[in-house]
């Protein structure tokens, strides 16, 4: 677990990782278990649709779909806000960790005084941030499959494993946005503070663009857009809005890899 | 007490640092290393300069270490030593100016000039919720073609806990982790910045050896202190470093000639102090109750002839550390430039 920078980084998340993972399964096995009452429930039904439209897309159900069923339930319930919130803080902190963390505890003088380059450290740190988000994304989705199989959900591993890929990207977009920064700066808390706000503002913006025409347009650079405006779960992977969230993480981590062979070490 | 200390340590000494060269013992060996090198040297500056926006971390330093020499590196806190050596480490980059360690750009080639390289930093900050073996593997990995075996010897020489987690251990445990870590891939150049602090009097002349065993086997040396003592034993010539610029380049061995004593003369009565002060070499005249004290430089002849006009009870003399030498020859050159 010690022989290289990316082992020791994962070796350092395993503590992190397995509470993150205890939760979330506990989230999504207490969300599911509340299915069977939701179902088919006509009462609900006609509540969800006297709620205001904006309020609704805040709350992820952007189409008015129905939550009765598996696919608008589940995205209402955990893949429109909470799903997302936590890949996002759990990339972030990861990412922010990666460079700016191990720069503010001082570590990296040691590190750095071996024989190993900049970059490879940013893309060993940046690949024990992805297979960490990717093992969260495995965890969420073998509870989701076991849950639906619980409560005779008709959605199957295949599409539950496209809402899974598409949430670990969403993540991995702003992990890549704090590891870029903490890159720059080498300034974590900087790193978590812009990503945050980040992400919040573009969230915001996607679900107001819903609602509000002039914002419309400033959909198109929210990575919430991308994550689930096609809804996955009804509707199956849109292959080139996956490919826009993985390529906006690759390009951060690009910046992050160059920033970081550029500067002076924070000391 | 010394004396059992010595032969513990030359007992342990051979197995301590393997020898790169036959012959590999003192100066004599250095040559055979260094064949593909235009010159000999190790490490060199060239204009070397390093500021933080408007403050001056240091200055147009231009400096030589030859190959297999052990070189010291003196200054007050603050004058830019830690920014030199990180310099050399390519963990910040200089704002104009180069340096050269084994021929290669400290900047353009660092991945090999680390890999060469053994370095203590100043304030070692390591992963404290590692145990000491698990810190040592991890760096060991990472640099990849390091003897285990090696690593064992020098944790029995520095009598170092290697099962204790990090966050555990006082200042100069972890300074021996350090240094076991500059040590263990027997790098042909070792940057030291403050190594001994923190060690106790024991452990510095183990950690002494340990560098007299480098230099023997043709490694360079170079090594901050801004106690002058510290370096005194082991280096060969230093370097004076003060607000970010070089005042001095020496040999131990010329510092010490331009040596000064402090003798302390008792009479068996009142002298009159008129008899010493004029004398050629004779300085900082003190006459109390029959006894004086004054600084010669040069030969005793005139104040010893002096003397002998009085009885003269006792006569105790002082070797000056270099840090009386230091402030002598360069307390007045002071520059109080940033830094």
């Amino acid at each position: 677990m010690l022989g290289s920078v990316f082992a020791k980084s994962l070796r350092d998340q395993r503590q992190s990782l397995g509470w993150w993972s205890l939760g979330l399964v506990l989230l999504t096995a207490s969300i599911i278990a509340f299915f069977p009452s939701i179902r088919d429930n006509a009462d609900i039904e006609e509540l969800m649709k006297a709620y205001p439209e904006g309020l609704m897309a805040l709350f992820g159900a952007s189409d008015l779909e129905n939550i009765t069923s598996a696919a608008g339930f589940l995205n209402v319930e955990l893949f429109g806000f909470m799903v997302p919130l936590l890949f996002i803080v759990f990339a972030v902190g990861l990412g922010s960790g990666a460079i700016a963390g191990e720069e503010g505890r001082a570590t990296m003088e040691i590190l750095l005084a071996e024989p190993v380059g900049r970059g490879r450290v940013v893309l060993e740190k940046s690949g024990a941030m992805i297979v960490a988000t990717v093992v969260l994304g495995i965890v969420l989705w073998v509870a989701m499959v076991v849950g639906a199989v619980a409560v005779d959900m008709d959605i199957g591993p295949v599409r539950f494993a496209e809402a899974v890929l598409t949430v670990t990207l969403l993540g991995l977009t702003f992990g890549g946005l704090a590891l870029a920064i903490g890159c720059i700066t080498g300034n974590r808390g900087l790193a978590l503070g812009v990503s945050s706000t980040a992400a919040v503002s573009t969230f915001v913006a996607n679900a107001l663009g819903e609602i509000a025409d002039f914002i419309d347009p400033a959909k198109w650079v929210s990575p919430f857009y991308y994550y689930n405006d096609a809804n996955v779960l009804a509707n199956g992977l849109n292959p080139a809005h996956a490919a826009v969230l993985a390529a906006a993480a690759a390009v951060l981590v690009g910046i992050g890899y160059r920033a970081f062979q550029r500067r002076d070490l924070r000391l | 007490m010394k004396r059992a200390l010595d032969s513990l340590i030359d007992r342990n000494a051979v197995d301590g640092y393997a020898v790169r060269q036959p012959g590999g013992v003192g100066r004599i060996g250095q040559e055979g290393k260094q064949t593909a090198m235009a010159a000999d040297t190790a490490i060199r500056f060239e204009g070397l300069t390093k500021f933080y926006g408007q403050q001056r971390g240091v200055e147009d330093l231009d400096l030589e270490v030859k190959a297999g020499e052990v070189f010291g590196y003196l200054g007050p806190n603050g004058a830019g030593k830690t920014t030199t050596i990180r310099m050399l480490l390519d963990l910040i980059r200089p704002t104009r100016g180069t340096a050269t360690i084994l021929g290669m750009d400290a900047w353009k080639d660092s991945i090999e000039v680390r890999r060469r390289v053994g370095y203590v930093p100043g304030e070692p900050a390591l992963y404290p919720n590692l145990r000491g073996e698990e810190l040592l593997r991890y760096l060991a990995s990472v640099r990849g073609g390091v003897d285990w075996g090696r690593i064992v010897v020098l944790t029995e020489r520095l009598e170092s806990d290697l099962t204790r987690r990090i966050d555990t251990l006082s200042r100069g445990n972890r300074q021996k982790l350090a240094i076991i870590r500059a040590l263990m891939h027997e790098p042909e150049v070792l940057i030291l910045d403050e190594p001994t602090s923190g060690l106790d009097p024991l452990m510095q002349e183990v950690f002494e050896q340990l560098i007299r065993e480098a230099s023997a086997a043709g490694s360079t040396v170079f090594l901050s202190s801004h106690i002058l003592p510290d370096v005194e034993q082991v280096c060969d010539r230093v370097a004076i470093i003060r607000s970010g610029r070089l005042v001095a380049v020496e040999e131990i061995a010329v510092l010490k000639s331009r040596a000064f004593r402090s003798l302390e003369l008792q009479f068996a009565g009142p002298v009159p102090p008129e008899a010493f002060a004029g004398l050629e070499g004779v300085s900082n005249v003190v006459v109390a109750d029959g006894v004086l004290n004054c600084d010669v430089s040069g030969a005793l002849d005139q104040l010893v002839k002096a003397a002998a006009r009085y009885t003269v009870v006792n006569l105790t003399t002082t070797e000056p550390s270099l840090e009386e030498i230091f402030l002598a020859h360069y307390g007045d050159h002071e520059d109080d430039g940033a830094g």
